[in-house]
């Protein structure tokens, strides 16, 4: 090829090649409008959750919902996604490894959603928000690697064509499939966990996308327990909740324990319903 | 999506990244022999690398207008589908009410309790009513029975098959045509016959049976249930280091879940129990550790109200936590008012 031709195809491809992550440079001022104006709150669907995080799941941040064995993670996460798609945010995308995602219980959340309306109606409503709610099944890191990556790029091309677009990316649970390859003796694990953080945060960043995640817990010391996954993945979600088991059958506690705007410790009751 | 997750060799994979390509879309528009000048290696390689490219955007790319990624499912698809699955029924009627139908398809249940609870009894019922035709209720599939402790006994399997005959015959007395063509599969033998056997003897075998189990549900298509009893045995005499032991499992259980949703088959784990100090006082709780009891989809816990045997449900994304009564009986599990049914003049 001759020099020129080879020159002028580099300068083609320059904008290609060289990475493009130089996001422009945004003041204050902009930063704060485009908060107001264009973070939502996506709600959650349980009031106690909801008033404690000012709204529900804020737009552009990842939450983390920790909490021990059967304490309502999964319960909030499907309460999320039917609130969210209800109020028409968007669709939701539910990554799922532990075969917990039930329809059945989504259809009964619907059906709590507009207890006056007449049965066709609800009929439809009930086919438009399930039709909006997508659910994957991931059973190992490697495929949620892919799977993040997969879900970047559509974003990245897809311009809104009138349908709807991704607002609310669940993750239930994160922690089973990074546990399993974090500890021992090398280190391939931990650079897998931090990846699927930066992925989760850029992704919610970029898009818009508000992240809900799930944790389990594990034993510490003095037999207390604590949020797996470790000090390092302590840094990734914006905001950490903790659950915990109330008294009575659907009645839980939330506790604040990481958040980017208000102090910790802050709890609430919550119920979900039948 | 970047170059570090294509199929090519890792020297070619450098020398791109030394040369500023690290996405997709940057060598969407080259000619191979660009690229091999470029790089310095053969045109052929050039070529590979180019069609490595290609077929993982035009793979991808196929199914965007579907939805989000390739695979995923609309929580209405599922829902249909759902609906159409076909429980698997522990023979008492009050606890396959409160577990909205049976044990359930696609999904991981343990089973737990203090010895002597009716687990084995309970695993070796599922065993034998999921065999129970399609005709009849049931899903006429076949059983995997993973074994570690020894205390599956043939001729328990025997009467339990046998009583569940006789019940299902009770049950259904029509001799119409079609009943009579499924009445000659409802033989003692062949309910024995579907009953797949593994008997394990440490923890290496019984992570290298699941690992086989792959390849044995592919050849076998009709196991609709596979059973671990128990799950813990192995795992917690062998163990020195407790953080390895936790990683094991987790991977075990991944890689359960994903059979039991790719073959479209239920799992059932049995657990034992230990005592757990907390607030103060020893409390029972389920063996393995708390990151273990997040490696399930359900939990059932078997345990003495008094003098009798209860189940509670204790987690479930589906149905609400509640609690039955259940029996073992000479034919099997069987509920508190099916023993007053009919009396029997032995």
């Amino acid at each position: 090829m001759m020099d020129t031709e080879k020159e002028d195809f580099k300068s083609r491809l320059a904008p290609d090649v060289t990475p493009n992550r130089q996001l422009p440079w945004l003041t204050g001022i902009e930063l704060l409008s485009d908060t107001n104006q264009n973070k939502h709150f996506l709600p959650t669907g349980l009031e106690g959750i909801d008033a404690l995080l000012g709204g529900g799941l804020r737009q552009g941040q990842v939450t983390e919902i920790v909490g021990p064995s059967s304490s309502g993670k999964t319960q909030v996460c499907l309460s999320s996604a039917t609130h969210v798609v209800d109020r028409n945010f968007g669709m939701v995308l539910y990554l799922d490894t532990s075969n917990s995602f039930s329809p059945f219980r989504i259809s009964c959340f619907v059906n709590q959603l507009h207890p006056s309306l007449p049965k066709e109606l609800k009929e439809t409503s009930l086919q438009t928000i399930m039709s909006n709610i997508y659910c994957q099944s991931v059973f190992d890191i490697f495929a949620l690697l892919d799977l993040l990556h997969h879900v970047e790029t559509t974003l990245k091309h897809t311009v809104k064509l009138g349908g709807s677009k991704l607002c609310l990316l669940i993750v239930d649970s994160v922690s089973s499939v990074i546990a399993p390859v974090i500890g021992g003796k090398n280190s391939q694990g931990w650079c897998m966990m931090a990846s699927v953080g930066v992925l989760l945060k850029r992704i919610a960043y970029e898009h818009n996308i508000a992240v809900l995640v799930t944790n389990h817990m594990v034993g510490g010391e003095n037999g207390t327990l604590k949020p797996a996954l470790g000090e390092s993945w302590k840094g990734i979600p914006h905001i950490r909740l903790l659950l915990s088991h109330g008294t009575g059958n659907n009645r839980g506690t939330t506790t604040v324990l990481k958040h980017t705007l208000m102090a910790s410790g802050r709890t609430a009751n919550f119920v979900i319903g039948n | 999506m970047e170059i570090s997750n294509l199929p090519i060799s890792p020297s070619i994979r450098s020398k791109l990244l030394s040369k500023g390509y690290t996405s997709l879309s940057s060598l969407s528009s080259i000619s191979p022999s660009f690229l091999a000048q470029e790089l310095s290696v053969k045109l052929e390689e050039a070529v590979e690398v180019l069609r490595a490219v290609s077929d993982t955007t035009t793979s991808k790319s196929a199914h965007i207008p579907n939805g989000i990624i390739p695979g995923a499912v609309t929580a209405w698809d599922m829902l249909s589908e759902e609906q159409m699955q076909r429980h698997i029924s522990t023979g008492c009627e009050d606890l396959d009410a409160i577990l909205g139908g049976g044990i359930h398809c696609k999904e991981v249940t343990e089973v737990g309790g203090v010895p002597g609870i009716g687990k084995t009894q309970l695993g070796i019922q599922l065993a034998v009513n999921v065999q129970i035709p399609v005709e009849y209720g049931g899903l006429g599939g076949k059983a995997v029975y993973i074994d570690t402790e020894g205390s599956f006994m043939a001729e328990r399997a025997y009467q339990i098959a046998e009583g569940c005959i006789y019940d299902i015959l009770d049950k259904f007395p029509s001799n119409s045509r079609e009943f009579l063509s499924c009445k000659e599969r409802l033989q003692v033998n062949n309910f024995l016959a579907g009953i797949f056997y593994f008997r394990i003897c440490s923890y290496t075998e019984q992570i290298a049976v699941i690992n086989y189990l792959e390849n044995f549900l592919t050849e076998h298509g009709d196991v609709k249930l596979v059973i671990i009893d128990s799950v813990t045995f192995h795992f917690r005499q062998d163990f020195d280091d407790l953080a390895q032991r936790t990683r094991v499992l987790g991977g075990l259980s991944l890689r359960l879940m994903k059979l039991s949703k790719m073959f479209n088959l239920a799992v059932v784990l049995l657990n034992q129990v230990t005592t757990k100090f907390t607030d103060g006082s020893f409390q029972l709780t389920l063996a393995l550790g708390d990151s273990w009891s997040h490696s399930c989809t359900n939990r059932i816990i078997l345990h003495w109200n008094g003098n009798e045997r209860c189940a509670y449900i204790e987690k479930s994304p589906s149905v609400a936590s509640a609690s039955a009564p259940y029996l073992v009986t000479g034919k099997g599990i069987r509920g508190i008012n099916s023993n007053f049914k009919r009396a029997r003049i032995m």
